[in-house]
């Protein structure tokens, strides 16, 4: 009983095909009449219905962790105004295994010039502008990556990097624009914590103390970041 | 039957769970090995190697280098290219995504530094491509002088003339800016805020993976309600990541 209706239906379903594409031969071009598609038994209940789960294969994507965010402290040699603490924020973005760009935020307060010290009712900066900031922008290069190795189990991923930038240094309440030359070590402690190693001199032209002159500020500053 | 439902529920919750914790994408080896390095780059040694058919979990990526998990739990860095020699469970090649196109990419960020009016610039910008040739481009720059500070931003559209040049390619935009100065030193600026247009000449190249470059002339128009206006030149330099 299940064959012959099974083979009833197929024939049906032949003629159907042939009618269909019969009209789609001379029709070609033109949208097929909806009326022959009608024609399908409708009372028939269809005998094998289809219960075709899609399954939905979902690729996880691969998490790329390729910046990096922390936070430093130190000491800057403010130039003819004594050695002074700094601390500042650094992101990074790293492009290749060799390149990173990277900015930071830092803030200091400078202290007294020799000559305030020496005849103190002289001030060359009021106490507001001896409020020293910058903000850099840096292009790093990894120059030599390897291996830190602690005792006979342990060992570090780091690298000594050079990083070069520009920026605008605050300081006497006028911004500055600021060259930046920069050595230092990244100790990776895990594979997402870092600890950095900085040296970095701040270039600017400031005639603060009489002649316009080239000023150095060399900071040496230590930090940890964490790679996301 | 509550016993049946409560343990499907059970699994269903179970699988839920190890579904969001855990979805990482999971590789075969299909080449003879696969080598694993003790960090992501090209001189760190090969401590351990995953056979042919072997499982291997990849965590995350580092530039070039995913840090991957052995099925023995050994943990190490693999090579882009060697891990697009994998292959998924099903067969298929392992999804690694391509390193966008320069020639069509679509985001852009980037810094550097230029000269504004005789003044040191300091630039950073963001672009989005319209199409491979045409893109806005969000500047913002600051112009340190000896006699002013300036802030300015603008936004304009850019034109780039041969995008398939991947070394060097001619651009052309036109766009409107806004500054906003900040003088040194006395006497005050009889408009410390303006308007500005743009006409701008420039080209563009890549460098490696993400890593681009980009060079600008610039001539603006700053708009004053003076008897004349000024015309500031700008030219400039600088490094962009590409998306």
């Amino acid at each position: 009983m299940e064959i012959r209706l099974s083979s009833v239906l197929l024939a049906t379903s032949l003629l159907a095909t042939a009618l269909l594409s019969g009209c789609g031969w001379f029709h070609r071009g033109e949208k097929a009449p909806a009326q022959v598609v009608a024609d399908e038994p409708q009372s028939e209940p269809s005998i094998i219905e289809p219960q075709v789960n899609r399954r939905e294969v979902k690729t996880p994507k691969i998490k790329a962790k390729d910046f990096e965010l922390g936070g430093y402290f130190g000491a800057i040699s403010i130039q003819d105004f004594g050695t002074n603490p700094i601390y500042g924020v650094r992101a990074a973005y790293h492009v290749s295994e060799d390149i990173f760009l990277e900015g930071f935020l830092a803030r200091s307060k400078a202290g007294t010039t020799s000559l305030e010290d020496v005849f103190p009712d002289i001030t060359v900066v009021s106490d507001s502008g001896r409020r020293f900031t910058y903000y850099d922008l840096d292009v790093g290069y990894n120059v030599l990556p390897g291996e830190i190795f602690l005792g006979r189990g342990h060992a570090f991923n780091s690298a000594v990097y050079v990083t070069v930038g520009l920026g605008d240094v605050k300081f006497a309440d006028t911004d500055q624009f600021a060259l930046n030359f920069g050595v230092g070590e990244r100790l990776l402690i895990t594979d997402w914590l870092a600890m950095h190693m900085d040296v970095r001199d701040h270039v600017f032209e400031t005639d603060l103390t009489g002649r316009t002159k080239n000023v150095h500020n060399i900071e040496a500053t230590l930090g940890l970041t964490v790679f996301y | 039957m509550r016993r049946l439902l409560a343990l499907l529920l059970l699994q269903a919750f179970n699988v839920g769970l190890v579904h969001a914790k855990e979805q990482l994408l999971e590789v075969v080896v299909s080449e003879p090995y696969l080598e694993m390095h003790s960090g992501p780059g090209r001189g760190y040694p090969v401590v351990y190697v995953v056979g042919r058919d072997e499982l291997v979990t990849v965590l995350y990526s580092r530039t070039e280098w995913y840090k991957v998990r052995a099925p023995r739990g050994q943990e190490g860095w693999v090579r882009r290219s060697d891990l697009a020699l994998t292959k998924l469970a099903s067969g298929e090649p392992a999804p690694i995504p391509p390193y966008p196109q320069f020639s069509s990419h679509r985001w852009e960020i980037g810094a550097g530094y230029g000269v504004f009016n005789h003044q040191n610039l300091v630039t950073t910008w963001g672009d989005f491509g319209l199409t491979d040739s045409l893109d806005i481009e969000f500047v913002l720059q600051q112009a340190l002088g000896t006699i002013d500070n300036r802030y300015i931003a603008s936004i304009g559209m850019r034109h780039t003339f041969i995008p398939e040049w991947k070394w060097f390619s001619p651009t052309a935009g036109i766009g409107t800016a806004y500054q906003y100065i900040d003088d040194k030193v006395p006497p005050k600026p009889l408009q410390t805020n303006n308007q500005l247009a743009y006409v701008s000449l420039g080209a563009r190249g890549f460098i490696t993976r993400r890593f681009m470059w980009r060079a600008d002339w610039r001539k603006y128009v700053t708009f004053t309600n003076q008897n004349q206006n000024e015309e500031p030149e700008e030219w400039k330099f600088g490094l962009a990541v590409f998306f």
